[in-house]
């Protein structure tokens, strides 16, 4: 198994009224092995997304160190930390956030076209397999107010993937969809998963966190629990099963 | 919560807010000093007038005026029952040739230099401390005019010398003059006593009358005018009355005070300009604390008034403050008036206008204030509260696509989008550049077009290689002579056309003459480009500069009555001309020149060999010392250097204030757009745009609008700027400007310089958004 992305001993705390300070993660310690599927639960408030933005670089540790294929990337200057969002690392967010001004294919191939790691005719013909892929495909031209709230949620999938990163961080990616249009998602990443694409996901839903392999929990900024429920198979495995059994772990953790 | 959020905003802005402060304490000042030079200009005119006892109506009469003519005036006068008092006021007109207020004469002097002594009854000649002027024999009371343009000082002495006559006159006091005060009217009176007065009449100079009048109401001004039209009473020259006097008294110093309020009510915009910017960066970045507000029902109008008072606050401090400091620099502002016209007592008045002239800048910036926060009623509380932003102002239908792009670097595509589909944000901005480049290319442009040779078409003068000038002295006829001689003989010139200016008499409207500066000579051999008509070539033919024109009324092919050789000719208008010399009143004829009354003489030539000029130049220089021989660019130097170099302290001062308020406004919109723009920048941050690829999209952005305002400002420049520049030169004689542009220095310098200020100033503004936390924006 090869680590590819390690906290040791994070903290993140934040200074307020002077000199209070109020930490918001505390002595994380994670390792995340290449090609894993990670779900991050807990409380509203127990510092999730938090954890999440740190180790992904997008936000500053405030002590502590973070490796993402063996590099110190804690360490890593805004411009460095800038290319390696660009190259290796996916997002998507329950926002969504795609830019307005942009139609779907647009908002795709932006950041391809940036890295220029291929031609733009070998990114467009990703982008194109991509929203085939997800479903999309004849959205390509339409804007972005002429789509639904899952559209989207795949335009940002195809965006997160364009550049064939080594991680895709979700933050509560499923967060705004409702329930069936959450499957549609999963089955996506499932997808991706299995195509050998490590995938670190912040959820508050436990059909969600069901469908990884191993499921973080966090409580008051600390990681308290850590459990493998082994990967998800969705033609033999019985996701209801998986969500009873992983929701009375998280009530034994006080869920 | 809101005066928390208005102590930080002002915390955060410390900058900015000292900038508005600044802005609107300027524009209080200088329009609460521009009424205040108004009132005291208004105040001061009525004062001196009362004390001088300014006439209702002077009738000028030059020539002869016989006792039999005085008495009929008199009798004429007693019978006119709107008549209270009237006198007739003797002047001996001096030539300027003959006055000497220091080493020179005043020959060059545009100024009628008339000798009057005080009169008894009405139109006093008031000192400095507005009192009546008495002088002894040997004392002399100089016009005002010549105490600042001449730096005289009391005691010095002024001479009177033609020759014949001569006689030194000490200065013990300075003329206030209603009459004739300001220096746009060309006579001015100077003092003596009467015996030296009486002296000075039977040695040197002519006599001319003021034939004056004080009626019993001003409103009987126009029917004693036409009365005395019709009475057949003297009247060889121009009728002025009490209503021009004033006007004329309040014309240089009404402009400046003009010039002042329009400068104030400049700065205030700018000011307006830079609040509405901050007040948008506030309410964006405010945006959800306002949804907050509006959401537990606090209303809209009240929230909206706090928001307001705090630059109610700023605004009412700063015009308070202008106020104040109005005070301490009015001196300066009216230190013209004071000399001229003096100082009237105080009154309310003078603190309630300037007081409130401040009122309506404060009421402006309020009212402003007011129109950029009906942008609350666009907030709801429930989007505010989801999104957290107002989103954009109208963005345009999506046509660029990123796709279809081949040229463009990624991050300058997404500048050049931004601003396509963001059109009716930037339209401020883009208004800012369009004028920032035309009050720099415009100036630049006149700079280039007045130092160009071919300026020479203006000056009344046709393209030569070289020019003599020789002026006035004893024995100036004779080098004259001998000039033309040896130029005529001169194997390197290939031709040469010698003219010279004299002074003739032209009959004016008012059947009196005037005198009239006519050069005389072959204008075939250099010749000029004539706005209309044609070069004079037979001896019955003038052309007239466009001043001269315009002010006699005369147009080509019009005719005019000019006394050549003691007899009357009629003359046919034959061409009009641009000239800005010689206050731009010339002529041009083919007549033998006036001998006695000869102003200067001219040979212009041109040589065979160019590159032999400057010997040629030295070589006349030393044979005909003290003459002024020049080439074309040293003459227009000669001439206009002055101009020039005023013009370019007006060039670098218009640079540094398009620079400024370029620097000041595009600062101020980047910083509203990096809020506006936060979650956006976020995004892009995410997807592993680095800071400096965001940069260069906001420098797109910044330089797209700054290039398309450059070019409608050159364009703007040389259609609407070269009007501006030709109307502002008809004053000086030169109605129809064409500007010389220089494209290294309009098209390529001074843009280059405002594209680099623009772009360093959109880096330092926005420099701001490395310190935005990605993870915060996107989770909100």
């Amino acid at each position: 198994m090869v680590t590819i992305l390690e906290a040791k001993d994070v903290n993140k705390y934040y200074t307020v009224n002077q000199n209070e300070q109020q930490s918001i993660l505390k002595d994380i310690n994670l390792k995340l092995q290449k090609g894993e599927f990670v779900s991050v639960m807990g409380p509203s408030g127990s510092g999730k997304s938090t954890l999440l933005y740190n180790i992904s670089g997008m936000d500053k540790v405030s002590s502590g160190s973070v490796y993402f294929g063996g590099d110190e990337i804690s360490a890593y200057p805004e411009k460095e930390l800038a290319s390696l969002r660009l190259n290796k690392m996916g997002f998507i967010f329950q926002h969504i956030h795609l830019l307005k001004n942009m139609n779907m294919l647009d908002n795709i191939v932006l950041s391809a076209y940036l890295a220029k790691k291929s031609s733009r005719e070998s990114i467009n013909g990703r982008a194109g397999e991509l929203m085939k892929r997800t479903g999309i495909e004849q959205l390509a031209a339409h804007d972005i107010t002429q789509a639904s709230g899952g559209q989207l949620q795949r335009v940002a999938i195809c965006r997160a993937l364009i550049n064939d990163p080594e991680i895709l961080f979700g933050d509560e990616p499923t967060g705004a969809l409702n329930s069936r249009t959450t499957d549609e998602i999963m089955d996506i990443l499932g997808d991706i998963h299995a195509a050998g694409t490590t995938i670190l996901l912040v959820t508050h839903d436990v059909k969600v966190a069901a469908r990884s392999e191993r499921v973080l929990f966090m409580m008051d900024g600390r990681l308290v629990g850590d459990r493998h429920i082994g990967k998800y198979a969705k033609e033999k495995d019985d996701l209801k099963a998986r969500e009873s059994e992983l929701s009375g772990w998280l009530t034994g953790m006080g869920f | 919560m809101l005066l928390r959020m208005m102590n930080n905003d002002f915390k955060r802005k410390k900058g900015i807010h000292l900038v508005l402060f600044i802005f609107i304490l300027l524009s209080a000042l200088l329009v609460s000093s521009g009424t205040n030079m108004i009132i005291e200009l208004t105040r001061s005119i009525n004062h001196l007038f009362q004390e001088a006892k300014t006439p209702h109506f002077v009738q000028l009469h030059s020539g002869e005026l016989s006792q039999e003519e005085v008495d009929r005036i008199g009798s004429w006068s007693e019978a006119n029952g709107k008549v209270v008092q009237h006198q007739v006021v003797e002047m001996v007109n001096v030539d300027g040739s003959n006055m000497f207020m220091g080493a020179e004469s005043e020959k060059s002097s545009v100024m009628d230099i008339d000798m009057v002594v005080q009169n008894e009854a009405f139109d006093y000649l008031l000192n400095l401390d507005s009192q009546i002027i008495h002088v002894q024999d040997g004392e002399v009371a100089v016009p005002v005019y010549y105490k600042q343009a001449r730096d005289l000082k009391i005691g010095d002495t002024i001479r009177i010398d033609d020759g014949k006559f001569k006689r030194s006159y000490r200065i013990v006091d300075f003329v206030r003059d209603a009459q004739m005060n300001p220096s746009i009217i060309h006579s001015k009176r100077f003092v003596l006593s009467q015996a030296d007065y009486d002296s000075l009449k039977s040695n040197a100079g002519e006599a001319e009358y003021l034939i004056e009048f004080r009626l019993d109401s001003l409103a009987s001004v126009g029917a004693f005018t036409s009365e005395y039209q019709a009475s057949g009473l003297p009247k060889k020259g121009p009728a002025v009355d009490y209503s021009l006097f004033k006007t004329l008294n309040a014309l240089t110093d009404g402009v400046v005070a003009a010039v002042v309020i329009l400068v104030s009510l400049i700065l205030n915009v700018i000011a307006i300009l830079c609040i509405r910017f901050t007040m948008l960066a506030t309410i964006e970045e405010d945006y959800r604390e306002i949804s907050v507000l509006k959401a537990i029902g606090i209303s809209q109008k009240h929230i909206k008034r706090l928001y307001l008072s705090k630059y109610m606050l700023m605004a009412a401090g700063a015009s308070i403050a202008g106020y104040a400091v109005s005070f301490l620099v009015n001196r300066l502002f009216t230190a013209n008036i004071m000399l001229y016209i003096g100082e009237a007592p105080k009154t309310p008045m003078h603190y309630a206008v300037p007081l409130a002239a401040v009122a309506v800048i404060f009421v402006m910036v309020v009212f402003f204030c007011s129109l950029v926060l009906r942008r609350f009623k666009r907030i709801s509380a429930v989007e505010g509260l989801r999104t957290g932003s107002m989103g954009d102002t109208k963005v345009r239908a999506n046509r660029l696509s990123l796709v279809r792009n081949r040229l463009l670097p990624v991050p300058v595509f997404l500048g050049l989008k931004d601003v396509m589909q963001r059109l009716s944000m930037f339209r401020l901005l883009l208004f800012v550049f369009i004028v920032s480049s035309f009050i720099i290319i415009v100036p630049v442009n006149f700079l280039n077009t007045i130092q160009s040779p071919s300026f020479i078409s203006y000056m009344g003068v046709g393209q030569s290689d070289i020019r003599i000038d020789l002026r006035y002295s004893d024995d100036v006829e004779s080098r004259y002579r001998e000039l033309v001689d040896r130029v005529s003989h001169d194997p390197d010139i290939a031709q040469y056309s010698p003219l010279v200016t004299s002074q003739f008499k032209v009959l004016n409207e008012e059947g009196a003459y005037d005198n009239l500066s006519v050069e005389t000579g072959d204008f075939s051999i250099f010749p000029l480009d004539y706005l209309n008509g044609s070069a004079p070539s037979k001896d019955d033919e003038i052309a007239l500069s466009y001043v001269n024109s315009k002010e006699m009324g005369k147009h080509t092919g019009d005719t005019l009555i000019m006394t050549v050789g003691s007899r009357d000719k009629t003359m046919k208008v034959s061409g009009v001309y641009q000239d800005v010399t010689n206050g731009g009143r010339t002529a041009k004829a083919v007549l033998p020149y006036n001998g006695d009354e000869v102003l200067w003489y001219v040979v212009s030539m041109d040589v065979k060999d160019e590159g032999a000029i400057p010997d040629k130049i030295a070589e006349y220089e030393k044979a005909f010392y003290p003459a002024k021989v020049t080439d074309l660019k040293g003459y227009l130097n000669q001439t206009l250097g002055g101009t020039i170099s005023q013009l370019k302290l007006v060039t670098v001062l218009s640079l540094v204030i398009a620079v400024c308020v370029s620097i000041l406004i595009t600062s101020l919109f980047l910083r509203m757009l990096v809020v506006k723009d936060n979650a956006q920048i976020a995004v892009l941050r995410s997807l592993g745009f680095a800071l400096s690829r965001i940069k260069i999209k906001y420098v797109t952005m910044a330089l797209l609008v700054l290039f398309v305002g450059i070019a409608a400002g050159t364009i703007l420049s040389n259609t609407a700027g070269q009007l501006l520049i030709g109307g502002i030169m008809s004053f000086f004689g030169a109605s129809q400007i064409t500007f010389i542009v220089n494209p290294v220095y309009a098209y390529v310098l001074c843009p280059a310089l405002l594209a680099a200020v623009v772009a360093v100033t959109t880096l330092v503004s926005i420099n701001s958004i490395k310190q935005s936390n990605i993870s915060k924006t996107i989770v909100e």
